[in-house]
């Protein structure tokens, strides 16, 4: 039986926060200062600014915009989730600084909510000014004002796209806690890049697939997918802006795909486990 | 003897059938420079990490002070950073996970790492490596330093210059506990040894103490006749046909 250190419980809530930004401030500074990843997040704001100038005069305004840009959206969100995180626990854990965070006063959450906060505020910084610079794009290099796809009273309003913003930030959080969970559960950089690319492919179809696989086999009933949808980060951010960003624009809105209750408890739901098993994994708590 | 900071008491550790520790027993006061000596193999990291409270042992105790917000420092064999930073802003982020009040460039200072302080660590040699993990070791001011052999893979004049800030740091009512293969330096440097074999501590105490035990000359010596008359111990142990561990 070990005696504890006491260490980590010897300062309050507040003491507790600092340690947590200070984490964070460290991510971030390795974020700015890596000039892979500022290429990632140039691609990915390339791609984002692309298809919206290209769209640009094209009828269906915020609506249409968000139709182009959620595929995309949907698979490289991830993608610039697990490029920026992926490396992050493992590599403190292969410099042995894991080993020496634990004789300081840093619980193993405050160390993964440190990195999760200092990874996910840069990822959150690309996906969110890529999206508000497409915006801009595609409302101001319009030859003509932008014409309404609906008659709805909700109608083709900023409103669509600002929700489908705010869901595409909500998936980035999803996709970075899960990138920041495989790389502390793994030992090895090969490690981190294999188990990030089966995660991601698991994220982009493999979760899908399954449950179309559960469908045809009679193991979900049809009327069920639309609750089954959510446990797949994927499909539950894209039924989310079926559901509340795009569905209210339209003027007949289209028969319901997704549980918006369903699609939000499965992303908080893959949230909590990935922040929790981040933790757990991250080191052994020897008491 | 006053009361030890930093204690194994009957403590036992073992990973499946191989033995590192059987429900042995040390006690380290403040002030004192001891060095964790044994062959390869015999399980000196796994102590470290049970006295650093990296793992928990099987069975018996580890005491540590509780007094102190970062109680125990740790130094991995063959540090790292982060690449990217500067020796100051790494010792700065350490310093930041106890509080206000760490003066990074004094214990840059300290360690003699102040002309250093804006070179980013991946420029660092493997001494300079060395002394910025002792130097985070001082963050915090703990009362117990644990070091993983800080001075292997160095010249011996690095070495000498580590070993000589490692020895420093127990000046200031500071309990250390060093492994090394150094044994020049620790016969030069250590108030005590602490020889680990076949899952049990053959010796505690002086330099002296092990060479008078052994006989021999120099602590070189005597180590190789410690562990060599331990594995003839256990070979005339040992049941015919047994293993001899």
């Amino acid at each position: 039986m070990s005696e504890s250190t006491g260490a980590s419980d010897a300062a309050g809530p507040r003491a507790a926060v600092d340690r947590v930004f200070v984490v964070a401030e460290r991510e971030l500074r390795t974020l700015a200062r890596n000039r892979a990843l500022l290429a990632v997040a140039a691609a990915f704001f390339a791609v984002v600014v692309g298809l919206a100038g290209a769209a640009t005069g094209s009828p269906g305004g915020y609506v249409s915009l968000t139709f182009d840009l959620l595929l995309p959206v949907e698979v490289l969100v991830p993608a610039v989730a697990f490029a920026f995180a992926y490396r992050t626990v493992q590599g403190d854990g292969e410099r042995g600084e894991l080993a020496v965070f634990r004789t300081y006063p840093l619980t193993r959450l405050e160390y993964v909510l440190g990195v999760f906060v200092g990874r996910a505020s840069g990822v959150l910084v690309v996906v969110l000014a890529s999206l508000a610079v497409a915006g801009v794009v595609a409302t101001t290099g319009a030859e003509q004002p932008v014409s309404f796809f609906a008659s709805h009273s909700a109608g083709d309003t900023p409103v669509v796209f600002v929700r489908f913003a705010l869901f595409a930030a909500g998936y980035a959080l999803v996709a970075t806690v899960l990138a920041v969970a495989v790389s502390a559960a793994v030992g090895t950089a090969r490690g981190a890049l294999g188990g990030s690319v089966a995660v991601l492919v698991a994220l982009a179809v493999g979760l899908d697939l399954a449950l179309v696989a559960a469908v045809s086999g009679g193991f979900v009933d049809a009327g069920s997918v639309a609750v089954f949808a959510g446990f797949s980060p994927a499909s539950a951010f894209r039924g989310l802006v079926f559901e509340l960003a795009l569905a209210p624009a339209l003027a007949t809105p289209p028969v319901a795909t997704a549980s918006p209750a369903a699609s939000g408890a499965g992303l908080l739901a893959w949230f909590v486990l990935g922040l929790g098993g981040a933790a757990l994994a991250a080191w052994p708590d020897t008491g | 003897m006053t009361d030890p900071v930093l204690a194994l008491e009957d403590a036992g550790f073992a990973f499946g059938d191989l033995t590192i520790l059987d429900e042995e027993s040390v006690a380290v006061e403040r002030g004192e420079l001891v060095a964790l000596v044994g062959p390869n193999g015999s399980g000196k990291t796994t102590v470290l990490e049970l006295l650093a409270g990296l793992r928990a042992p099987d069975s018996g105790t580890v005491s540590r002070p509780t007094d102190a917000a970062r109680s125990t420092a740790y130094l991995p064999q063959s540090p790292g950073f982060r690449s990217g930073f500067t020796v100051r802003e790494t010792l700065s982020f350490y310093a930041g996970l106890v509080g206000g009040g760490v003066d990074a460039d004094a214990v840059l200072d300290r360690v003699g790492l102040g002309d250093a302080a804006d070179r980013r660590v991946e420029a660092l040699s493997g001494g300079m490596t060395r002394l910025l993990g002792l130097a985070q070791a001082l963050v915090g001011d703990p009362p117990v330093v644990v070091l993983d052999e800080p001075t292997s893979g160095l010249d011996p004049d690095v070495s000498d210059s580590v070993f000589d800030a490692t020895a420093a740091l127990a000046t200031d009512d500071r309990a250390v506990v060093v492994s090394s293969h150094d044994l020049a330096a620790v016969e030069a440097r250590a108030d005590r040894i602490v020889l680990v074999a076949d899952g049990a501590i053959a010796f505690d105490g002086p330099p002296d103490g092990l060479l008078a035990e052994t006989g021999a000359d120099t602590l070189r010596a005597a180590f190789s006749l410690a562990v060599a008359g331990r594995e003839l111990d256990a070979t005339a142990a040992a049941p015919a046909g047994g293993d001899a561990q």
